[in-house]
């Protein structure tokens, strides 16, 4: 479906991740006219366009048949990213909870949080903030915090809502902290200058236990 | 050509108008100027082209020394003396070598104070905007700082002054992509709001009735300027320049594109209320913020070098 996102905006919601990078990376390399930009999610892309364009009639249903010719776009080829983790203690604040809430020992949280292979479904929050999908079924089940922390430091590595992520940078988080890294997710002087890109995967590995 | 900040004012950055847009997929807001208009304005009188970077003022400004001579405006409605004479607004005005501006502070938030051939600096991502929260790009990634140098780059020359007139009355707005959310029928339209204390360039955060049962949050999604976003503890949020790429929350209703600008002069405190407008008039409304953007006249040498004390248009 494609509604409008304001007067200058189309939102256009798509089946998956997958296909919100596809559409937006089509729309980056080759827009049609009146376009000025996309933005994938979750599952949709913010097509942003020229209010007063001649095109905009016609952008609606130039969108739709993107969507449809992307639905063959295989996803890139990602790399493979590992990434060690202090787990618990002060790095991990929210592990007792999350191994309550999930009904598991903290060990076995972060053994299933070790063994997926998770996956960067899209990039956004913040620079670098890949949204990394795959996550255990056990621990999908732990939601985001009530109340958000203000103050989350940069490389926690946290789950939420069946998702896992890492703070690039000191930021508000809303997400539950288990653990800290020390890779750099985030380098405005790279290029790309993130490190995680969509299509990408993450395999956490531990680094040391926390008391 | 270098310009010596000798006070740094309560917040003060380098800021091009147009920001960063080719890396949003990996999460890099677009930044910019918080107010894209006042900004874009302050450049064409002086000559500069458009995404020239030039100083975003908020709250009380800054004091600068001018090295040599050259050409600034100031949009916004912030007061300001060169040499202590006043500086009259959206009007080219000529400086000399070691000409002091002082920007006070005044009816508005925000001002934008352009210098012909732009602050010189090496654009990060694209832009040479400044991103706070991350720390990169404008100067050093922060903000400015006593002692601080900003380089000029070279002027393409023109000096004009501002004919136009502002929009005036409610921010307008149209429905959200999660408009049919809402429950009760307290809405932005039904109520007044203040501009919150806490509203800087990520958002403006309007005091006011709590916006009742959105329920549960939303799919990550981009989000434009101007998006009023409601989290749980139903305090809405209009997303500015520095907003995060992706949101979660419902977005019942969005500012218009050309009254973002005019939303993010009001200071915390300020009175607002909102009219709810057609697409077609929110689009109008863009048409016509560009055609006063166009509302300028050359300045001679002279008129250029008169002190302030003229009273001409105000935005």
């Amino acid at each position: 479906m494609i509604r409008p996102f304001g007067e200058a905006a189309f939102l256009v919601e798509v089946p998956d991740a997958d296909r919100a990078q596809a559409v937006a990376r089509r729309l980056r390399e080759g827009p049609p006219g009146g376009v000025l930009g996309a933005v994938p999610g979750r599952r949709s892309i913010l097509v942003e366009v020229d209010p007063l364009s001649p095109a905009i009639e016609t952008i609606p249903e130039a969108l739709e048949r993107l969507v449809v010719a992307t639905a063959t776009d295989e996803p890139p080829d990602g790399r493979l990213h590992e990434i060690a983790v202090r787990y618990g203690g002060a790095d991990g604040p929210d592990l007792p909870d999350v191994a309550r809430l999930a009904s598991i020992s903290t060990d076995e949280v972060i053994r299933r949080h070790t063994t997926a292979e998770l996956r960067v479904l899209l990039v956004g929050f913040a620079p670098g903030f890949g949204y990394l999908g795959g996550l255990d079924a056990a621990l999908a089940v732990v939601p985001r915090l009530a109340t958000p922390r203000t103050r989350v430091p940069a490389g926690s590595v946290a789950i939420a809502d069946a998702m896992s992520g890492i703070y690039p940078a000191d930021l508000p988080g809303g997400w539950r902290i288990i653990g800290r890294t020390s890779v750099a997710m985030f380098d405005p002087s790279l290029d790309p200058p993130s490190l995680l890109l969509p299509g990408d995967r993450v395999r956490f590995t531990v680094m040391a236990s926390s008391p | 050509m270098t310009i010596e900040v000798l006070e740094p004012g309560a917040l003060t950055t380098v800021q091009d108008s147009v920001g960063r847009h080719g890396c949003r997929h990996l999460g890099v807001p677009v930044g910019g100027a918080a107010d894209r208009w006042s900004a874009r304005l302050a450049n064409r009188l002086v000559g500069n082209a458009v995404a020239d970077a030039g100083i975003e003022v908020t709250m009380a400004g800054p004091v600068l020394r001018f090295e040599s001579p050259s050409t600034i405006a100031l949009v916004g409605g912030l007061d300001a003396t060169v040499d202590g004479l006043p500086l009259a607004p959206a009007r080219a005005r000529a400086v000399r070598a070691g000409s002091v501006v002082r920007i006070g502070s005044g009816p508005d938030a925000r001002a934008y104070l352009a210098i012909a051939g732009g602050v010189a600096l090496p654009r990060v991502l694209g832009s040479a905007s400044t991103d706070l929260r991350t720390g990169f790009g404008g100067y050093e990634g922060r903000a400015l700082q006593a002692g601080d140098r900003l380089r000029v780059g070279r002027p393409a020359g023109g000096a004009a002054r501002w004919t136009g007139a502002g929009a005036e009355g409610p921010i307008r707005i149209v429905p959200g992509p999660h408009a049919d959310r809402l429950a009760g029928t307290t809405g932005l339209t039904s109520a007044r709001w203040r501009i919150g204390t806490d509203a800087d360039r990520t958002g403006i955060r309007l005091d006011g009735p709590r916006i009742e049962a959105l329920g549960q949050e939303v799919d990550s999604m981009g989000m434009p300027e101007g998006a009023v976003q409601v989290p749980p503890d139903g305090r809405p949020i209009v997303m500015l320049a520095d907003r995060p790429v992706t949101g979660g929350y419902p977005v019942p209703w969005v500012v218009i594109a050309a009254d973002v600008s005019r939303l993010a002069r009001l200071r915390p405190g300020a009175e607002v209320r909102f009219l709810e407008v057609t697409f077609d008039d929110a689009r109008a409304a863009w048409a016509e913020a560009e055609r006063q953007l166009t509302a300028t006249e050359p300045l001679a040498d002279d008129e250029a070098d008169a002190p302030g004390g003229w009273a001409g248009s105000h935005e």
